[in-house]
């Protein structure tokens, strides 16, 4: 073992990579996650493969995840935030740790303090098996960290693995080098004229993800009904000059398109359509894809405008075609928003803390192209730099991880 | 014949070619290049080269004959004008350069001065600056792209940098006539922006593709119907630019032969496996990169050489000799009759004197062991299932229930395992009766195996694989399909109801359908009731 640390914030498949990567190295590996579980917006992400595998890359998260976790040089710290952050020699992090309410050396993942729990949203569930706690407190939402006024889960447990009033923690660490994965955050859609947040049917297609494999197919939230009409708009807080997002964010046509067969594959009797500006080229054999998806969903060439409920609780979407070149109000029992990637709100904080350029757009800049004369040991990987997708993202944390190792002197 | 020995061969000529060789230089030169063109052209001499004695072997207008060996030990044979040399090296990295079709022919348009492929307007601006005098008697410009099958985001930056430079030089009108605007790369979107600024104008057809006609003159007449009104359009081009799609080059096909790779759809030399991500192939030690696998702008090829570059160090750093979990040919029951090597995906077996398995090549998949007929392969401190190793399902019976099927699903480690986990997580239910054999693939389920299942007490077998073009070997699902079919049609000749075996397809990350899976089959059987057998011997 070599005494070289690198810490790595964000365990998504970026920093994860670049961790597996640099400890075949030799290298210590931290990793440090905001939040209460690893991998990342993809670790949600299902598995879109009919009978044959679709190259979405889902599965490689919980293949690095798995890795990462059985690697004895990487340690991997959730619900961990910076309180500071100093260079001398080497980096001195100190890290502000979340409670931890459930302990994982007790939890057997039963599922008892979600069944007991009245508060939507309070117990927030994993999505990996590697995810140890399978199940986490939402500070937010939990009515004990509220105003203490309930404790059911923590009675519940039958194994004692919970405590709500488990105090905060702090570690402190020493890096040679940092790798920045922090990745990217969401557009939130409330703003649109969807209705989304406020009609339930409506969901981005990050909760349908999460839906598919949590129920293996397209129910309505509204009800637990199966969907049959089902909508996919395209671009929503991507490529929007009103909104300043000049960018496109690579990877919705190929999820929502996949997700579509999948439903198609999975509930025969589902209607699917596909509101699009532009079809983006993706996977090796788009070429073929798209031609059956082409017979199997409707495709629209149009973004529509507001979204109405009906009193039968469906949504009334109103649009624009050049096949007709009038207006068309279509109902639907889902709706899906394709959202766009977006930068996170920290990037700009963490940039002046760090040294480093933020583009115009938000997204960070690697150093080198920043043109920073000396690299101070901070480097960037995966969508933190821009939108990416899986495929990319470990791409970027290969590049990243090389050089890092040049610049420990590797 | 000459004979080299180094650690690495380089095969490329291109940009990515050279930036792994840059990169591999400032650390070693230890290094063969094989470059088909007239010269390599390293921009920068790195300090490792300081004498030419020291640098790296170069050998210009030099293709790969052949190829034999594993990882560490390749002997590869080199042509170079008709001399033949044998390069002795452990690693090998394939960087070739695309090739570009032009579509004349799917716009059934021909080469003339007033229509030309998009790479040849490339080298008339690369001469061309901006006090360049304007290319006389052109005033209308019209891209075609996308229009018969779709393109890709590296041409359309093309094009689109191509329309600013030539509206720097004069006042053009610009027309991109597609189906699909491709903006899905870094920065995209912004200069799409920008050239709509600088005046290009973009037409999309969506359901009516337009006539396009190639006039007496050489020129382009383009007759569409517009999308927005409805009204029907003309468009008389003084200049055409055609796109190209990118392939890989003959030299690159002719690689992926030598070296005995897995070719995606397109033929590019990487298997569509997200498994080989980003530079692996199905052969350990080799390595490919850039254009040769696959579509990809500069930057992107760049980020390959990196990862290129890198898991070469890695390669290095993972011991040869390391035997735990690779396939092992026992001495003295080999009878020579070569099915492993026909079937290995790693092509890992080597034939010499004896049969053996190259350790470091070999990835444990037992597709090998499964189908020996002398049962001489077995896989080295393996504490997985073995023939004889399969477990005696016992089913305690609750009272008052008379018939809980019993099954034994054999699951791949990669897949089917892992799922079987996170359904337990998610606390999904799962039949009563149910234990689990996790196998490296399920490709090395052996027809025995499943026998043996059944006769230990199984109601029901399933083989549990990764699906098609996700498995590891790649070969694994077709495999188990072959020989539950073999098994199944055996049951039907001896009167057993063939669905207690069955093959099923799933992921990692798929909690959910593995219950759905099991329970389903769970169903089947109690509808089928106990497997004869065991109610005979009952």
């Amino acid at each position: 073992m070599t005494d070289k640390t690198v810490v790595i914030f964000g365990s998504g498949v970026a920093g994860l990579s670049a961790a597996l990567e640099l400890a075949q190295f030799d290298i210590s590996i931290k990793i440090i996650e905001k939040s209460d579980f690893t991998g990342g917006h993809a670790i949600r992400f299902a598995c879109k493969a009919t009978d044959k595998c679709v190259k979405c890359g889902a599965c490689l998260v919980e293949d690095k995840l798995d890795q990462a976790l059985r690697n004895s040089r990487i340690k991997i710290l959730t619900g961990s935030r910076i309180e500071s952050i100093s260079k001398t020699e080497r980096y001195a992090i100190r890290l502000n740790q979340k409670p931890k309410y459930i302990d994982a050396q007790k939890c057997t993942a039963c599922g008892v303090c979600l069944e007991k729990c009245p508060q939507d949203g309070a117990i927030i569930q994993g999505a990996s098996r590697n995810h140890s706690p399978f199940f986490a407190i939402n500070e937010k939402e939990c009515r004990y960290l509220v105003d203490q006024s309930c404790s059911q889960c923590q009675e519940a447990c039958p194994e004692k693995a919970i405590a709500l009033d488990a105090p905060a923690g702090q570690v402190d660490c020493e890096a040679d080098a940092i790798v920045w994965a922090t990745g990217f955050s969401l557009f939130n859609p409330q703003n649109k004229p969807y209705g989304y947040g406020v009609f339930k049917n409506i969901v981005t297609n990050m909760e349908l993800e999460d839906i598919l494999r949590r129920e293996g197919g397209v129910i309505r939230p509204s009800d637990g009904q199966s969907a049959r009409k089902i909508a996919f708009i395209q671009c929503v807080g991507s490529r929007d000059a009103k909104l300043d997002h000049l960018w496109c964010s690579k990877i919705c046509c190929g999820s929502a398109l996949r997700m579509a067969e999948l439903i198609n594959a999975r509930q025969p009797e589902s209607e699917i359509s596909f509101f699009y500006i532009d079809v983006q080229t993706f996977g090796r054999d788009f070429v073929p894809f798209y031609r059956r998806v082409q017979e199997e969903v409707r495709m629209i060439r149009a973004i529509p405008g507001d979204i109405f409920e009906t009193p039968e609780g469906q949504l009334r979407v109103t649009y624009i075609t050049g096949e007709t070149y009038e207006t068309t109000e279509e109902i639907f029992d889902c709706v899906v928003l394709s959202v766009g990637l977006q930068p996170c709100e920290e990037n700009l904080e963490m940039a002046r803390q760090l040294n480093l350029k933020v583009s115009d757009s938000g997204f960070l800049i690697p150093s080198e192209i920043a043109g920073e004369a000396s690299n101070n040991g901070v480097f960037n990987a995966g969508a933190v730099g821009g939108p990416m997708g899986i495929a990319e993202s470990i791409a970027s944390a290969g590049e990243t991880s090389l050089k890092v190792l040049k610049y420990i002197g590797f | 014949m000459a004979h080299l020995t180094g650690k690495t061969l380089l095969i490329g000529n291109g940009a990515c070619a050279r930036r792994i060789a840059e990169d591999i230089l400032t650390q070693t030169s230890d290094l063969i290049i094989a470059s088909t063109g007239e010269s390599f052209g390293l921009s920068t001499r790195p300090a490792s080269m300081a004498t030419a004695e020291e640098g790296a072997k170069i050998f210009t207008r030099t293709k790969v004959h052949s190829c034999r060996g594993t990882v560490g030990d390749f002997k590869v044979l080199l042509e170079c004008n008709g001399e033949k040399r044998t390069a002795a090296v452990e690693k090998v990295i394939l960087a070739e350069d695309e090739k570009r079709i032009s579509g004349f022919s799917s716009y059934g348009l021909t080469r003339t001065a007033k229509v030309m492929a998009l790479s040849q307007l490339g080298e008339l601006l690369h001469e061309l600056s901006e006090d360049s005098s304007p290319i006389s008697g052109i005033k209308t410009v019209v891209f075609l792209v996308g229009i018969d099958t779709e393109s890709n985001s590296v041409i359309f930056e093309e094009i689109m940098q191509a329309c600013l430079k030539l509206q720097a030089v004069q006042k053009l009108k610009i027309y991109i006539l597609t189906k699909n605007l491709k903006v899905a790369a870094n920065g995209l979107e912004k200069l799409y922006r920008d050239t709509r600024d600088a005046g290009v104008i973009y037409i999309k057809f969506t359901h009516t593709p337009p006539d396009i006609i190639q006039l007496a003159d050489g020129s382009v007449c383009i007759e569409f119907t517009d999308e927005i009104t409805g009204s029907i359009l003309k468009l008389a081009a003084d200049l055409t630019i055609v796109e190209e799609k990118i392939v890989p080059s003959d030299y690159s096909t002719d690689l992926s032969r030598i070296f005995e790779l897995e070719k995606d759809l397109n033929g590019f030399s990487q298997g569509d496996n997200v498994h080989r991500l980003t530079v692996f192939t199905n052969r350990k030690g080799i390595l490919v990169a850039g254009a040769a696998r696959g579509v990809q702008s500069l930057p992107d090829q760049f980020v390959d050489a990196d990862n290129a570059v890198l898991s070469l160090r890695n390669i290095e750093k993972q011991p040869a000799d390391q035997i735990a979990g690779k396939a092992q040919i026992e001495n003295g029951k080999c009878a020579r009759c070569l099915t492993c090597y026909r079937l290995c995906p790693y092509r890992a077996i080597q034939v010499n004197t004896r049969v053996s398995i190259a350790p470091a090549a070999c990835e444990g998949c037992g597709i090998c062991l499964a189908e020996c007929p002398r049962d001489a392969i077995s896989l080295v401190d393996q504490t997985q299932a073995t023939d004889s190793g399969v477990p005696v399902t016992e089913v305690i019976r609750p009272a008052g229930e008379s018939f809980i099927p019993s099954i034994t699903a054999f699951c791949c480690s990669r897949s089917a395992a892992s799922a079987a986990q996170l359904s337990a997580c998610m606390g999904k239910k799962l039949p009563r009766g149910y234990q689990i054999v996790e196998v490296p693939c399920g490709g090395s389920v052996s027809l025995s195996q499943i026998l043996t299942a059944f006769n230990s007490n199984a109601d029901g077998v399933m083989i549990l694989t990764c699906h098609e073009g996700n498995c590891h070997s790649e070969v694994g699902p077709r495999h188990a399909q072959q020989r539950v079919e073999q098994i199944r049609e055996h049951f039907r000749s001896i009167g057993l109801e063939d669905g207690r075996l069955v093959k099923k397809t799933l992921a990692s990350n798929m909690g959910v359908e593995f219950a759905g899976t099991l329970v389903e089959f769970e169903n089947q059987l109690l509808a089928m009731g106990p497997i004869r057998s065991k109610s005979e011997k009952e």
